[in-house]
């Protein structure tokens, strides 16, 4: 295949030397690989944990989570919050509403204890 | 045009190394002084779908533009791109275009960059990649190239 560098990790479809993959055989997800202060792409079946993937036509891509999020399905709906924020009705607060109360171990806003 | 001179010194040689001087052209319109720690940028990275984290330090990216027919999907023009490395908060963008000998057609004269945007190519570029490659952490700074004053020849 033109482009294809004997340096192609597996899953890529072309690829440089300077910037890993450039294109992913289909299915895969492009992902930009930050080590230090080199970026490069890699081809992966499924995103990272804080990323989440995006499929169209000409390229399929993993994009960041919200800050405040440390796993997610999609930029609106997280299924695990960071440290000091509570998961509720997939968005991630620094607190939860009156009917709730915010569990640390969980990260998330839970029922209260019955009386 | 105006030239640029790049000077690049290796974090782990800081502060005696003696910076590589390197030499590019800068962007019409965006002339000027940058400093701050190299980084690289995917091509890809600097599409509206992708966010790049947000670096915690001064720094300078650097964009490998790939020959076109590799085929990397666009996204944006150039143009925006090298916006958009600027709004997250690169002081400078340098484009290595040894291999797209068209991207300059791509930057025309423009006010609307901010700070220094600089195309580098051949050797020049290669050593600058290949610090990159390596994963040297290195300080760069870019500057206007002063061109010595033609004294006219007297006989």
């Amino acid at each position: 295949i033109p482009g294809v560098s004997s340096g192609c990790q597996g899953g890529c479809l072309t690829c440089s030397d300077y910037n890993g993959c450039l294109s992913c055989k289909p299915r895969l997800f492009i992902f930009l690989e930050r080590n230090g202060m080199r970026q490069i792409g890699v081809c992966l079946p499924s995103c990272p944990s804080g990323f989440y993937g995006t499929r169209s036509p000409d390229r399929n891509t993993c994009t960041k989570c919200r800050p405040e999020c440390d796993s997610c399905f999609n930029k609106n709906l997280c299924m695990r919050c960071r440290a000091g924020y509570y998961l509720h009705l997939g968005k991630c607060q620094e607190s939860c509403p009156e009917s709730l109360v915010c569990s640390d171990t969980q990260r998330e806003c839970v029922p209260k204890c019955p009386v | 045009a105006l030239r640029a001179v790049i000077k690049v010194t290796l974090l782990k040689n800081e502060p005696t190394g003696k910076p590589i001087t390197l030499e590019g052209l800068f962007v019409g319109g965006s002339a000027g002084s940058a400093e701050g720690k190299l980084m690289q940028s995917h091509p890809l990275s600097l599409c509206n779908t992708s966010e790049d984290e947000r670096q915690e330090s001064d720094f300078i990216s650097i964009v490998k533009l790939e020959s076109p027919e590799r085929k990397v999907p666009q996204c944006l023009p150039l143009l925006h791109k090298a916006r958009l490395a600027l709004e997250r908060g690169a002081q400078a963008v340098i484009f290595d275009v040894t291999d797209d000998v068209n991207a300059k057609f791509q930057l025309p004269e423009s006010d609307s960059l901010l700070r220094p945007v600089v195309l580098m190519q051949a050797a020049d570029a290669e050593m600058l990649m290949e610090l990159v490659n390596r994963n040297e952490e290195a300080r760069v700074r870019i500057d206007i190239k002063r061109e010595d004053p033609k004294w006219p020849h007297y006989d």
